[in-house]
C-alpha cells in the first residue's frame, strides 16, 4: 500500500484514470465544476462525483482549441477546452462555470454551443460582500441545485445540503491543519507536496480524501526533520497549476509556506455554517469570501495577503501570473506597491504560461532568493 | 490607404457632435462633483445627473487620444508603472495619463476625480480598474453590482438584485455628496435618457435604408450623447437633430455613398479602430459602407425606461445590453440584421484588449458563413493601441476581403 502522500501526488499525474474509476467503482456520474468559487456542495449533494475541471494532461499542445477561443485568452482555458474537444474526458456529464472573468464567463457559452456533455450551467457570483449580496447569491444556489437536481433526478434537500457541508468542512479543517504545519521554523512538509495534496482533492472524493488527509497527518508526523529553508515564500497568483512552477521554485533552497493562489489557499480557507438553519445562504455566506482576484476588492485582497504574511513569517512574495490572466494583472500594481509598503517583504514578478520554459524563470527566482538571503 | 482621399458630405450633426464633446471636456475642468464613468449602458449616468455630479469617461477619453495618436505613448508610460501590454489598452492609456499625462494631454486632459461611479455590466476588469483608481486617488467608489445575463431569459430575482443595488447606490451617492436625490429628478433624468433611446431605435432603423444615410464613423459619433448625455435635455436636442438630419438624407435618397456607388454593406464587429478610421474611407473608395456594428448596435440605448418607475427602468438597463448578455444572443441579433442591412460581408476586430466583445467572434463568423455564404474577414488588432497595429498586413488582408466581395 503506497503513502497517502504517493496516492495524492499520483493522482494529479493520473486524473483522468482515477476519476473514471471512481465512476465506475461508485456509479456516480462526474459533473466537472470551474473555479473556487463554485460550490462543490450542491454538486456532491445531488449525487455526482465533483471533478475540478482543469486540463489534466499538462504536456498536450493546444491543436484545436484556439480555433474557438483566441490566444490572447486564458491558457488553462484554452487548453482545458481544446483537451475537452479533443474527448480526453469522457468521463464527464456535465460542467458548472460561473461567471468570472471574460474567458471563463464565456466558455459556459462556448461549452453550450458545442455540447460537449449532456448538461452545463452557470452560477452568477456577487461581487460584493454585503447583504443584499449573500441573498442573490444564495438564489442563484437554489436555481442551480435545482437544475442539478433535475438532471440528477434526486431533489437536493437540506439535508442533503448539511451533510455535503459537515463533509467539506472536515475537509478544509483537515487541510488547514496540514497547512499549519508550515508555521514551524522548518515546515516539515513542502509547498510543492502542498500543491499535490490541494490538487487531490479537486480529483479525489472528498471523505476518501478526508481519510488519506489523517493518514497524511500522521505520515508527517513520522518524517525526520528537512533542513532549514534559504528563505520562506507566499506564492500569490490565479491560476498556478503547472507543478513545475512550485517545483522550480522551491529547488532554489526556499520554502513555499503559503499561497493565495485559487487551486490552493483560496479553495479550503473559508469553513460554511454547520448545520445551519438555511443551507443555501450558509454556502453563499461562505463562498462570498472566497478571494478570487475578479471579484475582490485591492483592500480585500491586501487583508487576506498581509494576514498569511504574518501568520507564515513569510520572508518574500512570488506573484506568479498567467500570461493573460487580466484580473490578475490588473491588480498586481496597486496590491505590490501595497505588500512591500505595508509589510516590508521583498517581492517578485514571474510570468508564466503553458508549457512555459521554466529556465529564464529560475534565474529570475534564484536571483530573488539571493536578495532574500542578503 | 495612400490613395487619394475623395470628398464626401458628411452628415452636418457631426459638427455639432464634435462642439458638444468640446464643451464636455471643458466642463470637466470646472463642474464639481466629477466622477469617472464608465461607457457601458451605465444606470449610474441617470443618478450622476439627478445629483448634480459631472461624469467624465475614461473610455471615451482614450478614443480621443487614440484619435490623436497619443495612446502609443500613454500605453507605453502605464507599462512602466507595472500595467501589463496584456491588459486592455482604455485602462492603460488611462493610467499612462494619470501618471505622465504630458505638457499637452489632449482636450486639456480629463481631470482628477471626486468620486467614482462603478457598474458591473460589462468586462470584469471595470472593477480591478475603478479599484485601482480608488487605491490611487483615495476616493469613494459608489459599486453597483448586477448579475450576467447568462441566457435570453432572466430569472425573476435578478430585477430584484439589481432594484436593491440602485436603491444602494443612490443611497451611497446622497451620503457622498449630501444631495438629495428626489423621485422627480430621478424621473426626470430617466425620462430624458429615455427619449435619447427613442430617438436612437429610430436612426438605427433609418440606417437599414440602401444607400446608407450613415457609415460607422457617424453612428460612432452619435454615441457620445448615448454614453456621456443620457438623462440631459442637451442630450435630446442634440439626437434629435441628428434623427431629423438622418430621416431628411433618407428622404432624400442622400447616402454615405450615391447608390449607384455603394456596393457592398459591411457589418462591422468589435470597436473600431480609433487611430485608423481613415479606413472607412478606403472601403468607401471601394464602394463598401458599414451601416451597422454589433458596438454601435446592440449595447447603448437597447432598454427602453418607464420614467414612472425609475429604480426599476435602471436596474433593467443595467440588466439589458450586448455587453451583459450572452453571445448566443448576440450572434442571434446579427444573423437578423445581417438581412435586414442588406449586408454582404463581415469584417470583425479579434481585439486583443477588449475580450468581451471578441470573445465570440471565431464561432459568430463561422456561423455567418454558414448560414449566409458572405465573406468574412477576421482583423487581429488592438482598438486604442497603435503600437502592435500593422498598417500593411491589414490594409493587404483587406484588399483580398475586397476581392472576394467582388
Amino acid at each position: 500500500m503506497s503513502s497517502a502522500l504517493e496516492q495524492m501526488t499520483s493522482s494529479g499525474s493520473n486524473a483522468p484514470e482515477v476519476i473514471q474509476g471512481i465512476k465506475t467503482e461508485t456509479g456516480k456520474r462526474v459533473m466537472g465544476y470551474f473555479h473556487p468559487i463554485v460550490p462543490e456542495e450542491l454538486i456532491y449533494a445531488a449525487g455526482f462525483h465533483p471533478a475540478r475541471l482543469y486540463r489534466w494532461y499538462f504536456e498536450e499542445p493546444i491543436t484545436v482549441g484556439d480555433s474557438y477561443i483566441q490566444t490572447f485568452l486564458c491558457s488553462y482555458v484554452r487548453s482545458l477546452w481544446d483537451q475537452v474537444l479533443k474527448g480526453k474526458y469522457p468521463y464527464l456529464s456535465g460542467a458548472i462555470i460561473p461567471r468570472a472573468c471574460e474567458a471563463v464567463t464565456f466558455l459556459y457559452q462556448t461549452w453550450k454551443r458545442h455540447k460537449p456533455t449532456p448538461f452545463v450551467d452557470y452560477i452568477n457570483v456577487p461581487w460584493k460582500r454585503t447583504e443584499n449580496a449573500v441573498g442573490f447569491f444564495a438564489q442563484e444556489l437554489g436555481r442551480v441545485g435545482k437544475d442539478l437536481g433535475k438532471f440528477a433526478e434526486k431533489e437536493v434537500t437540506e439535508d442533503s445540503l448539511r451533510n455535503a457541508i459537515k463533509v467539506y468542512n472536515k475537509n478544509r479543517e483537515l487541510l488547514k491543519k496540514i497547512c499549519d504545519l508550515r508555521k514551524a521554523e522548518i515546515p516539515p512538509v513542502s509547498g510543492t507536496e502542498i500543491f499535490d495534496v490541494v490538487m487531490s482533492g479537486f480529483i479525489f472524493d472528498k471523505e476518501k480524501h478526508n481519510e488519506l488527509l489523517e493518514q497524511l497527518l500522521t505520515e508527517i508526523s513520522q518524517r525526520a526533520q528537512p533542513s532549514k529553508p534559504l528563505a520562506r515564500i507566499l506564492v500569490s497568483g490565479g491560476c498556478v497549476i503547472d507543478r513545475r512552477v512550485w517545483e522550480m521554485i522551491e529547488s532554489t533552497g526556499v520554502s513555499i509556506v503559503v499561497d493565495d493562489v485559487n487551486n490552493g489557499s483560496r479553495s479550503f480557507w473559508y469553513s460554511v455554517e454547520d448545520g445551519a438553519k438555511e443551507p443555501l445562504e450558509a454556502l453563499a455566506r461562505a463562498y462570498i469570501m472566497v478571494p478570487s482576484a475578479f471579484k475582490t476588492s485591492i483592500e480585500d485582497r491586501f487583508n487576506y495577503v498581509s494576514e498569511l504574511i504574518s501568520e507564515y513569517k513569510v520572508d518574500g512574495v512570488i506573484f506568479a501570473i498567467n500570461r493573460n490572466c487580466e484580473s490578475e494583472k490588473f491588480v498586481y500594481p496597486e496590491l505590490n506597491k501595497k505588500v512591500k509598503g505595508k509589510t516590508k517583504v521583498p517581492t517578485l514578478n514571474i510570468e508564466t504560461d503553458y508549457l512555459v520554459d521554466m529556465a529564464p524563470l529560475r534565474t529570475r527566482v534564484e536571483a530573488f532568493v539571493e536578495t532574500l538571503k542578503a | 490607404m495612400a490613395e487619394k482621399k475623395q470628398r464626401r458630405e458628411r452628415p452636418a450633426f457631426n459638427a455639432e457632435i464634435a462642439a458638444s464633446i468640446g464643451k464636455h471636456y471643458k466642463d470637466l475642468q470646472t463642474n464639481k462633483p466629477m466622477a469617472y464613468a464608465l461607457m457601458a449602458p451605465d444606470p449610474l449616468i441617470e443618478i450622476a445627473y439627478a445629483a448634480g455630479i459631472q461624469p467624465a469617461f475614461p473610455e471615451n477619453y482614450a478614443c480621443i487620444c487614440a484619435a490623436r495618436h497619443a495612446s502609443g505613448g500613454y500605453c507605453e508610460s502605464a507599462e512602466a508603472y507595472d500595467y501589463s501590454p496584456d491588459i486592455c489598452s482604455y485602462c492603460r492609456n488611462h493610467f499612462g495619463y494619470i501618471y505622465a499625462p504630458g505638457e499637452k494631454p489632449p482636450m486639456g486632459g480629463i481631470g482628477e476625480p471626486d468620486l467614482f461611479l462603478l457598474p458591473t455590466v460589462a468586462c470584469t476588469h471595470y472593477f480591478k480598474w475603478w479599484d485601482a483608481l480608488h487605491e490611487i486617488f483615495g476616493k469613494p467608489l459608489i459599486f453597483l453590482n448586477t448579475p450576467r445575463a447568462m441566457e435570453k431569459e432572466m430569472p425573476s430575482y435578478y430585477l430584484d438584485y439589481a432594484m436593491k443595488e440602485v436603491e444602494q447606490a443612490i443611497a451611497d451617492i446622497e451620503k457622498v455628496t449630501g444631495t438629495k436625490i428626489t423621485n422627480e429628478k430621478l424621473s426626470e433624468a430617466v425620462r430624458l435618457s429615455d427619449e435619447v433611446t427613442d430617438y436612437w431605435q429610430k436612426i438605427l432603423e433609418l440606417n437599414k435604408t440602401v444607400p446608407a444615410p450613415m457609415n460607422l464613423s457617424d453612428l460612432s459619433n452619435i454615441l457620445f450623447i448615448l454614453i456621456v448625455l443620457v438623462g440631459t435635455q442637451e442630450g435630446v436636442d442634440l439626437i434629435k437633430k441628428c434623427y431629423e438630419e438622418t430621416k431628411q438624407r433618407v428622404a432624400e435618397g442622400k447616402g454615405i455613398l450615391s447608390k449607384e456607388e455603394e456596393k457592398h454593406r459591411i457589418l462591422w464587429i468589435d470597436i473600431p479602430l480609433w487611430y485608423r478610421l481613415g479606413m472607412l474611407g478606403y472601403l468607401e473608395n471601394h464602394g463598401c459602407v458599414i451601416p451597422i456594428s454589433d458596438y454601435t448596435q446592440y449595447i447603448w440605448g437597447t432598454t427602453r425606461m418607464d420614467a414612472s418607475k425609475p429604480v426599476e427602468g435602471l436596474a433593467r438597463k443595467a440588466l439589458g445590453g450586448e455587453l451583459n448578455t450572452s453571445v448566443d444572443d448576440q450572434i442571434d441579433k446579427m444573423l437578423k440584421d445581417i438581412e435586414e442591412f442588406h449586408v454582404d460581408g463581415v469584417i470583425a476586430l479579434s481585439n486583443r484588449s477588449c475580450r468581451i466583445l471578441s470573445v465570440g467572434i471565431p464561432d459568430a463568423t463561422r456561423i455567418i458563413r454558414e448560414k449566409f455564404g458572405i465573406p468574412t474577414l477576421v482583423l487581429d488588432g488592438d482598438h486604442t493601441d497603435e503600437r502592435i497595429f500593422s498598417e500593411a498586413e491589414v490594409m493587404n488582408r483587406i484588399d483580398s476581403f475586397l476581392e472576394m466581395l467582388g
